[in-house]
């Protein structure tokens, strides 16, 4: 039973992961900064609740408000640029944290000897749950209401004028600059509440593993927020949530039964799923062959013209 | 500082710039890929070291020179596998789903390696280990010196072939204008897997290259020479083969010289804010492809 409830717990932070890259997405920029927003998050939490002795909820506000605003202050200069050169260049902003992380040092004496980050061996005794008596139902039901409440405030924006500036310059940012969208605006602050959202999923990553170290940030774990959206489709917030389902539940923990096999699956599958439905598994109704199929069979001109502008 | 600090300064940098022509060589490959299809290739350096491991095979039976023959061949025909697999049959307008398809297979070939060697490095030959040439205070490793040849030679080989073959023909007039290609009846699908091969091959050169440096092949070799080859590619301007070169030297060299100045654990940290710097105030990289395109 336990094994299944860190599961969901697992799903849940990632789901949150998930939406964070969504936004972002949503306007039609590719960022691989969501990790390096997600280690944000993460340490500064821990630091709050663990060196501070604040309690976990103002340090789960903090901690999301320290990863929106960096996110802001990297999203003006960074979103200068899109396609390929926004993808290296939120690499080397990701690189750039963890790294820092990997450098950064800073113990304070605890109640049982000094606590904080260690440098390379990381930031362990994360245990506010274990030391307040949470049970793992708790942590949970914790995770899965803000997963909830994230889900409702992204379905009203995606429903609000915000909403529709942002998938405006998602569509076509020439036309919608046309049009009298500020661009800025729209992308800063996809990025900037996006870099929220990671920041709290990081929160909860750093609590309930109550151990981390630069190496849960790699770009690796960045890739794995885009790969939801991407995978699951962004038309919808449920493909985000059906994406982590599929990823961590079905092919990471699911397919344990294969043993080393499972991992050379996992990639596999993941070109699988891009080449029978490339828009994303929730893109068109099931039964549907995915609309963007149709799409390919398009004259090939068509095509060319467009991904010239991608 | 001090004469000899200066001088081992000196030598460090020198050593990077050596073997920086790897990352030059994934940068190039990166570019080229870029170039022709407006598209990147995520797996490419986890197909460049993959062509590596598996030139292993013929360690045991073949010459050093052979073993680093077959990494590059090899390397082409895993760029042909790639763009049938993660290219050929995805909507070329949804830039998103090869950048994932392409994810996909990085990974992919990344567990392949570490399942095929059960995660342990492997060791890679290397040629003129023990070789040293001594220049004034300085010393040139052999090994580097063969590494940093062989890759000038691959890339006076990318540019005979783009400049005086009818395939590189073929391939700088599908960079430019695809639909004019089309139009004087060139098949841009061939055109386009050629270009993987091409690149393919600069990517299993690259892979021996790298074993060959550093002695071994680990399976964790291949996130930061992605990392790195995204880095020259975009320092030295998409789709331009010089600028690759030069931001490869440039970044191996800077490399080496932060880790001289600031420590290993620190090097990356500012290698990786230089180019976010750049990327703000030169977005274009050094040599931006001529025209008003992208």
């Amino acid at each position: 039973m336990d094994f299944y409830l860190g599961l969901a717990q697992v799903i849940g932070v990632h789901t949150l992961l998930g939406l964070s890259a969504w936004c972002v997405l949503h306007t039609g920029q590719v960022s691989l900064a969501q990790g390096g927003f997600f280690a944000i998050g993460a340490y500064a939490a821990g630091m709050l609740t663990v060196m501070a002795g604040w309690p976990l909820p103002w340090a789960l506000a903090v901690g999301s408000l320290v990863s929106a605003a960096v996110a802001v202050a990297v999203g003006f200069p960074a979103l200068r640029v899109k396609g390929l050169m926004l993808v290296v260049a939120t690499t080397a902003f990701a690189e750039i944290v963890r790294l820092v992380f990997f450098n950064f040092k800073w113990r304070v004496q605890g109640p049982d000897g000094p606590v904080g980050p260690d440098g390379g061996l990381g930031f362990g005794g994360i245990r506010y749950f274990q030391s307040n008596g949470w049970t793992a139902w708790d942590v949970l039901a914790l995770i899965w209401s803000l997963v909830a409440g994230v889900m409702l405030v992204l379905w009203w924006l995606d429903r609000s004028r915000i909403g529709t500036l942002w998938r405006a310059v998602g569509e076509d940012e020439v036309a919608a600059q046309s049009a009298g969208v500020d661009l800025t605006a729209a992308k800063v602050s996809a990025f900037g509440i996006g870099g929220a959202i990671a920041g709290l999923s990081g929160g909860l990553f750093s609590h309930t593993t109550t151990h981390i170290e630069h190496s849960n940030f790699t770009i690796l774990l960045a890739t794995f927020a885009i790969a939801y959206p991407i995978l699951g489709g962004l038309k919808s917030l449920a493909g985000t949530v059906l994406a982590v389902v599929f990823i961590q539940g079905v092919l990471i923990e699911g397919l344990r039964f294969l043993g080393d096999w499972r991992s050379l699956l996992f990639g596999a599958l993941i070109v699988v799923v891009m080449l029978v439905r490339p828009g994303g598994m929730l893109s068109s109704p099931l039964w549907q062959p995915s609309a963007s199929r149709r799409a390919a069979s398009r004259p090939k001109g068509a095509v060319d013209t467009k991904a010239r502008h991608a | 500082m001090n004469a000899t600090d200066l001088v081992d300064l000196v030598q460090s940098v020198v050593d990077g710039v050596m073997f920086g022509t790897t990352y030059a060589l994934i940068g190039i490959g990166f570019t080229l890929i870029f170039g022709v299809m407006h598209k990147i290739n995520l797996s490419y350096a986890a197909a460049s070291v993959g062509a590596a491991y598996l030139s292993l095979i013929l360690v045991k039976v073949a010459p050093t020179p052979l073993v680093y023959l077959a990494a590059a061949l090899l390397g082409g025909v895993l760029g042909a596998l790639i763009y049938y697999v993660c290219f050929r049959f995805l909507p070329l307008d949804k830039p998103l789903a090869t950048l994932m398809s392409t994810v996909g297979m990085l990974l992919l070939l990344e567990e392949i390696i570490v399942h095929a060697t059960d995660g342990m490095p492997q060791n890679y030959p290397a040629m003129f280990t023990g070789a040293v040439w001594d220049v004034g205070p300085f010393m040139i490793r052999g090994d580097l010196m063969f590494v940093f040849v062989l890759g000038c030679i691959a890339m006076v080989g990318l540019r005979l072939l783009l400049t005086h073959t009818r395939l590189g023909l073929a391939t700088r007039a599908v960079a430019q204008q695809p639909v004019a290609a089309r139009l004087c009846g060139m098949s841009v699908d061939r055109t386009n897997a050629s270009t993987f091969v091409i690149a393919g091959l600069l990517g299993g050169t690259a892979g021996a290259m790298t074993g060959a440096a550093i002695g071994m092949l680990s399976p964790l070799l291949t996130l930061p020479l992605t990392v790195k080859g995204l880095v020259v590619t975009v320092i030295g301007g998409l789709g331009s083969v010089p600028g690759a070169i030069v931001a490869g030297l440039l970044v191996g060299g800077l490399e080496n010289f932060f880790q001289f100045v600031r420590g290993v654990g620190e090097r990356d940290i500012y290698v990786m804010a230089l180019l976010f710097a750049f990327l703000v105030f030169r977005p274009g990289g050094l040599f931006a492809a001529p025209g008003g395109r992208d």
